[in-house]
Parts: structure tokens; sequence; C-alpha cells
């Protein structure tokens, strides 16, 4: 290029002739850089303040799509360290064969007491079964009336592991051990209700996650949606800035600054319910609990649980601005 | 900027032709009119030059670079080299005068103190000083083209495409636009003005490119 040497504004760079270096491209500055990111992200909240009413709305869907999988988590939350603090004396129960002597009942019982994870063994023979089963049962009649005793010999086995939550696995298949005994017939654990709630925390925690997801998706949409809508209105200055030798990056930042700000607040104010929220049952849960006099204490979004809300949504913000911003602003061309 | 098309050609997908065997040679610093019935291809051309449009046939060498080696990427840092002046002033209404001028600044990511100093020394020029804080809305036709024209110079372009830009303007104001085109030429800038003011242009003793159905009908003399 040939450029007169006295001409007007001579600080414009040099334009180099080789073919794929042009046109330059002023060397990277991280001071403008960064310069530029916070002015667009204290304009783009600004943009977000001038249209409060919209914005508020968008900040609210988008909290109560986050505040909704946010209490189902601390509401399993409570209720794990509520079965996590519950012991209780395990038992196996081991209904022998009938056929079965005493003396081959009472040798399995000494055996099993040798057992390192057994604490005791309880001998019930038939008899005293039999007197059990009478008094509770009031069958007593029934009972003197057949010709000999059905109850065959039970081994109540009380292992050294109480049972919770955490323990629950170990005991099964300590009871799947003792049921493989040749004496035994059938052996019960008796912590059914123990499992039931294991599987319903599970279920519950499959719950949460999956509602989570689709929760997640949907705040994704409505950034999505609100971004999408906001490069529509802002159309014409989207094209003039295209005129003017914006990047597509330059065009783009204001947007995912918006959902950045979206998703944030939509966060904080989740954030905020859910706090509201624990609050408000705190109350009654404090007077449930000292009914059953436990040690439990009521929990609440915590500090890194909130910190990780906001990162969630912060990210959830962003990225759906930019799905939508990268498809949307390509096809405003200038014509 | 030095500007040389040759033989260049743009048929669009529709099949119609609004540019064929278009050559011709701006030199650095040079002012030029470009006239033609409206269809002739005036705004094609144009648009060739700032990529928003890509040409089907032919070369376009800009300071002897093709334009079609360069990249998408590439696009907005030769757009920053160039300044546009349109018939519809295509001015945002949402903020001042002041902020639309200043946009080709941000966009390339100026310093507040450098964008004031800059928009202020452009508005002085198209003498709208005194005007940087009103609404584009508030201002006559003359002074929104005059608005775009301190947007288009701005960031000092090395080649200012003016489409139309005394198109609904009176006589008086048209002179006065064309003027400041002159103005800006006297310092080094290279310009090429559409303009199908025939008289006009005549006064202005430039040279003169006329397009007629997409061919280059006349090169040089005056209209």
């Amino acid at each position: 290029m040939v450029q007169k040497p006295n001409q007007r504004g001579a600080t414009r760079e040099s334009i180099k002739a080789t073919k794929h270096h042009w046109p330059t491209r002023r060397s990277f500055s991280p001071t403008k850089y960064f310069r530029q990111h916070q002015e667009t992200l204290t304009e783009s909240f600004m943009r977000l303040v001038s249209y409060p009413l919209a914005s508020i709305m968008t900040v609210m869907v988008i909290a109560i799509a986050l505040s909704l999988p946010g209490g189902l988590y601390v509401l399993l939350k409570n209720v794990q360290s509520v079965t996590d603090q519950w012991e209780q004396q395990s038992v196996i129960t081991l209904y022998l064969f009938s056929n079965l002597e005493d003396t081959q009942a009472l040798a399995l019982s000494h055996r099993l007491s040798a057992l390192d994870n057994v604490a005791s063994v309880e001998y019930i023979s038939k008899e005293e079964g039999l007197r059990y089963f009478e008094q509770s049962s009031g069958y007593e009649q029934i009972m003197s009336s057949l010709p000999e005793n059905p109850l065959p010999i039970v081994l109540r086995v009380i292992p050294t592991l109480t049972v919770d939550v955490n323990t629950l696995a170990s005991l099964q298949a300590l009871r799947d051990q003792l049921a493989a005994q040749k004496e035994v017939e059938y052996a019960e654990l008796d912590a059914q209700w123990l499992q039931r709630l294991a599987n319903i925390l599970s279920f519950g925690q499959r719950f949460v996650y999956a509602l989570s997801v689709l929760l997640i998706v949907a705040v994704f949409l409505i950034v999505g949606n609100t971004i999408r809508m906001a490069v529509e209105s802002r159309r014409d200055e989207v094209l003039v800035m295209k005129l003017v030798g914006a990047t597509d990056a330059y065009i783009r930042r204001p947007f995912l600054y918006m959902g950045l700000w979206f998703g944030l607040l939509g966060g904080l104010f989740a954030s905020l319910c859910i706090l509201l929220l624990s609050w408000w049952v705190s109350a009654p849960a404090e007077r449930l609990i000292e009914l059953y006099q436990s040690g439990f204490q009521l929990q609440t979004f915590n500090a890194d649980e909130i910190i990780l809300c906001l990162t969630i949504s912060a990210l959830v913000g962003v990225v759906g601005a930019w799905i939508a911003v990268s498809r949307h602003i390509s096809n405003i061309e200038l014509q | 900027m030095e500007i040389e098309f040759q033989r260049v050609g743009k048929k669009y997908e529709s099949g119609q032709e609004a540019l064929s065997q278009v050559s011709f040679h701006l030199q650095q610093g040079e002012m030029a009119f470009l006239t033609g019935h409206s269809g002739a291809g005036k705004s094609t051309l144009m648009k060739l030059m700032m990529m928003i449009e890509r040409q089907t046939s032919g070369q376009i060498l800009v300071d002897g670079v093709d334009l079609r080696t360069l990249s998408r990427r590439a696009i907005p840092h030769h757009r920053r080299r160039v300044g546009v002046v349109f018939q519809n002033h295509q001015l945002l209404l949402d903020r001042s005068v002041f902020h639309n001028v200043a946009l080709p600044l941000q966009v390339s990511g100026a310093d507040s103190q450098q964008i004031a100093k800059r928009v202020r020394a452009a508005l002085d020029k198209v003498g709208l000083l005194d005007k940087e804080k009103y609404n584009p809305m508030a201002l006559s036709g003359g002074e929104q083209q005059r608005v775009g024209i301190a947007r288009a110079v701005v960031n000092k372009p090395q080649l200012l495409l003016a489409d139309e830009p005394t198109g609904n303007l009176d006589p008086k104001l048209s002179a006065e636009i064309m003027n400041l085109f002159q103005e800006f030429n006297r310092v080094g800038v290279t310009v090429l003005v559409a303009s199908h003011d025939l008289a006009l242009v005549a006064r202005m003793r430039h040279r003169v490119l006329t397009l007629s159905q997409g061919r280059m009908v006349n090169d040089g003399g005056f209209a």
C-alpha cells in the first residue's frame, strides 16, 4: 500500500500486504479487554434495570424453577440426617427346621455365638415358643387341641452392629450368611421398615435429580427465549454494529452478560426462597423434634450450597444465552 | 485506501445479475461519484466493498489484497477501515447523538477519554457540536445525515462510502453535505459517493463512474 507520509491520521498501523495477516488485528491488551468486559457487565445490568417489570418476571420464573429442586434437596437432606441418627438394636431371627433335635440346635447356637459379628444368641425352644404364642395370640384352645407342638426352634441372633441406614447392607449380608446354614429354614432381619425408608430415600434422591435436570432445562429455555427476544428487539443496533465493524464476540457479549445476570439473580432469589421456607417450617419442625427428644438439628441451605446454586444458575444463564445468541446473531445479516 | 475492481460480477441466487464485468481503479486519496439509474447496481457495488455481499466473479483488490482471501473473522476489521453513510441514516434512536457517533470507536475498544475527544472532533467537523446530547429524532433530516457522516468518519477511515447521502435533502443542504465529503477527501480519505443527482455531481467536478444495468458504461469524464 502506498501511503502518503504526511496524510491525516498517521496513527493507523501500516497494512501488511501478506494475504493471511491482513487486515492486522491490533495487539491484545488485557487492560482494554477487562475494561470492556467491566463496562459491558454494568451496562447489561443497567439494561435489566431499565425494564424492571420484564426483568423481575424473568428472574422470578428462574428463581421458582430453581427453588423447587433446591427445596426438595433440603428436605431430603433433613430426612437423611434424621435417619442417620436413628439407631436400633438389630435382631436376626432364625427359624430352624422343625425336625431338628434340641442338641443340634444348641450346637448351632454355640457355633453362631462364636462368630465375630454376633454379640449374642438367644435360644427359644419349641415349648418357650408355644408359651409366647399362647400369651400373645389368644389361640390357647386351638393350640392345645393340636396333637403336637407345630412351632420350630427359634434362635434370636443379636449382631454386634446396630441397625441404621449405613449398616443395613452388612446386616443383610449376615442374614444371608445365617440363612445358608443347613439347620436354618428361614432367617429374618427385623429391619424392614428401615429397608423401606432407604428405598424411599433413594427414590426421593432420584426424583430430585430428575426434577433438577428438568427444571434446569426449563431455565435454559427461559433464558434462551428471553435473550432471543432481547436480540430481536435490538436488531437495528446489531445491524449498525456489524456495519461499523463489531466482531461477533463484541455483539454477543452484552447478551451473555444479560444471561449471567438473569442466572445469578435467579439463583440468588431461589436461595432466598429456600432460606425463607426453611425458616418458616423451622418452628413446627423444632416442636416435632422436641417430642422425639432427638439431638437432631434442622438443616437449611448452607454457604457452600448457596455458592453451588449461584454457580449453577449463572452457568446455565450464560450457556443458555450463548446458544440463543449464537444462533440468532448470525441470522441478522446486513442487506 | 486504494480500490481496484477487476471484471467483477455479482449474480444473486435468484438469477438476477446485479453487476457484470465491472472494472475500475480508485487511487489512494481519490474522490469519485458513482451514478446510474436506480437498480443499476450502485448499492451492490458498495456492499461488495463493505463485504456485506461477496462477488460471484472477478477480483476486488483493496490496497492490493484480494477481498476473497479474507476470512469471515477478518470482515469486522476490514469494516473498521471503511466509513459508510446511507440515505436512511441508520441512527439508533435509543441513544444520544454523541453515543451514535461513538459506536464505531466503542466497537473497536477505544477508551472513554479517547472516544469523547474523537466524537467531539467529528461532531465539530459536521457542525453539530452543540447537539451532542440530543436524540437523533429531535434533529432535522440534514442534521441527521450529518450525524451519520460524523459516525462514518469518527474512527478516521481510509475509505468513505456514501450511498445516496443527499437522497431527500434540498439542494442547499445537499451541496453542504457534498462539501463535507470534499473536505474529508482533501485530508487524504478516498471517497466514493453514489448519487443520482446528476446536476449536483456535475458541479462537484470529480471523476464520475456510471453504471447501467450492472455494467460500467462511463468512467472518467464529468457527467
